[in-house]
């Protein structure tokens, strides 16, 4: 149970952002209203194996990283230097690309929070991250390795496990920094980064845990793009600025993006009393399924009963809500209209931030949370870029005798949904991620007042 | 016997260019190696990495070793030469 009382501050964030160099590069682009998606090489080198050619990504050898091969023709990175020295090599040695980005990302916010060794290193501090893990290079050519080529197991390499296992971001993060609490993973499909943040403020909030470096991770993988293609759910036709479009009415699908996004959560009054640079206060998170039994299809009673949860102990009124919105037919629009139906028709602006660099899967929740940190600090709300076209006409489910919601077309709620950044008054945002089997999640953020 | 020194000098060097590889060896400490160091006492080399820089040798000079080598291998430089050289043997035998 919630010990009465206790709060959780955000005091520290990093990541890893494509075609960005640090987070403050991050910040001036996202308000900018650049669109931070490339056509992606990797993919267009398979030609007519892959219908999508786009993406936010961050190459192997970008942020001061590169990737070391074991002999020169092998695609399998035995391992990766850091070239600007944050990094040990011994920890290197246990990380794939995501769990490094994941150490960077760690300290930095770290370093943000101010945290000192001792603390860093407390039974009080945990490490709470995951990844959604669709796909991992180093798996598949290990296998590859034993399967096709009949080589012996070694030749996979010693650190095929600890480079794929299941919560490797957040136990490489663990042996980097040294703490003594929890170090665990949550994972839940593109819900992983908002509900590692989530459980980490739950941790704090009873009490369990002072401080948490929480987030998640997609370590760039064409492996896990392959996956998402072969759905038919990818953007496909447009150029890569245009490529993401939640709400148009032409969109028709995501982009498969990858990144990584570490906050540094501390016990409110712990944080204040130590004078600590307080960039947010997490007022609450809720989380639930859909319990419909659908895997993929968005439910609207699921996301009703979000907000309604969300809302249980103190009525909260956003001034912006930072959308799941990723730009595939069926998602945006069954969204908006749960916020509508929750919120009302007007008083509140949709940010999706999606539009600018993709869906980052597993890194989805918490990069998107500190965009919203950054609306907060900015006071300035980011945009649904070319969301150029809204649907004048009813949506199909809108037909349907069972539905209850808001019988406008979206095109009726175009105030809602800016295309441009731009300033105004903001406290609190509310954050939104779904994933698949239908889990849906939540958090409120406001400013420290 | 002069010909074995050679070929054992020739395969240490060798072995040096696999460690150069190695990213969790410090490469000031293959500056003095001689056969008689210990890549667990004088190379912190963790033990997780010992079968990494035996796979890299079974790369660099064609050769294959039994699993039992493996599990007998000593954590010196010179345990590693001589089962180089007895793989080799195998394979010409």
């Amino acid at each position: 149970m919630p010990v009465r009382g206790r709060k959780v501050a955000i005091v520290g964030m990093g990541g890893a952002f494509p075609d960005c160099a640090n987070l403050a590069d991050f910040s001036n682009k996202m308000f900018s209203n650049k669109v931070l998606i490339r056509e992606w090489p990797k993919a267009v080198e398979y030609n007519k194996q892959i219908r999508s050619m786009v993406s936010g990504f961050i190459n192997e050898n970008e942020l001061g990283i590169e990737p070391i091969y074991p002999v020169a023709g092998v695609e399998y990175p035995e391992t990766y230097v850091d070239t600007l020295g944050r990094i040990p090599d011994i920890n290197l040695a246990t990380a794939d690309l995501g769990s490094v980005w994941a150490m960077i990302a760690t300290k930095e916010a770290i370093e943000m929070a101010g945290w000192t060794t001792a603390e860093t290193q407390s039974e009080q501090t945990g490490v709470v991250m995951g990844s959604g893990g669709g796909g991992n290079q180093i798996a598949r050519l290990a296998w590859h390795a034993f399967y096709v080529l009949k080589k012996k197991t070694r030749m996979a390499g010693s650190h095929t496990i600890d480079r794929t296992m299941g919560y490797r971001e957040a136990a490489n993060v663990s042996c980097l920094i040294k703490n003594r609490g929890v170090c665990e993973s949550i994972v839940s499909a593109c819900a992983t980064g908002l509900g590692n943040i989530g459980y980490a403020y739950r941790l704090i909030k009873m009490g369990l845990q002072d401080r948490a470096v929480a987030g998640g991770v997609e370590g760039t993988a064409l492996e896990t793009f392959i996956g998402f293609d072969a759905m038919m759910v990818l953007s496909r036709g447009f150029s890569a600025a245009e490529s993401s479009r939640p709400f148009d009415v032409n969109r028709n699908g995501f982009v498969c993006s990858f990144g990584a996004g570490i906050v540094a959560l501390e016990e409110y009054e712990m944080a204040k009393a130590r004078g600590a640079k307080i960039y947010a206060v997490i007022d609450d998170y809720f989380n639930n399924s859909d319990g419909d039994g659908n895997m993929f299809y968005p439910s609207s009673d699921g996301q009703r009963r979000l907000w309604q949860g969300l809302s249980a102990d103190v009525e909260i009124k956003p001034d912006v809500v930072k959308v799941h919105g990723t730009a595939t037919p069926v998602g945006d629009i069954i969204e908006l209209l749960s916020v509508v139906d929750k919120l009302g028709e007007t008083g509140y602006h949709v940010s999706a931030p999606k539009s600018q660099f993709g869906h980052m899967l597993g890194a989805a929740g918490s990069v998107e949370l500190i965009t919203a940190i950054l609306m907060l600090e900015n006071q300035k709300v980011l945009p649904c870029v070319n969301s150029t076209n809204l649907n004048t006409e009813l949506e199909t489910f809108q037909k349907s005798p069972n539905w209850t919601g808001s019988m406008k077309p979206v095109s009726e709620y175009r105030h809602l949904i800016p295309q441009e950044s731009f300033a105004k008054e903001i406290n609190p945002v509310v954050c939104l991620n779904y994933g698949f089997g239908g889990t849906n999640s939540a958090m409120a953020l406001s400013k420290d007042i | 016997m002069e010909n074995q020194d050679l070929d054992r000098k020739e395969i240490l060097n060798g072995l040096i260019e696999v460690l150069k590889t190695v990213r969790t060896i410090d490469p000031a400490r293959l500056e003095g190696i001689t056969e008689e160091t210990d890549f667990m006492t004088d190379m912190d080399t963790p033990s997780t990495e010992l079968i990494n820089i035996a796979a890299k040798v079974e790369q660099k000079f064609g050769i294959e070793f039994e699993d039992e080598d493996i599990d007998e291998l000593g954590s010196k430089v010179k345990d590693i030469i001589n089962l180089i050289i007895k793989a080799k043997e195998r394979a010409n035998s």
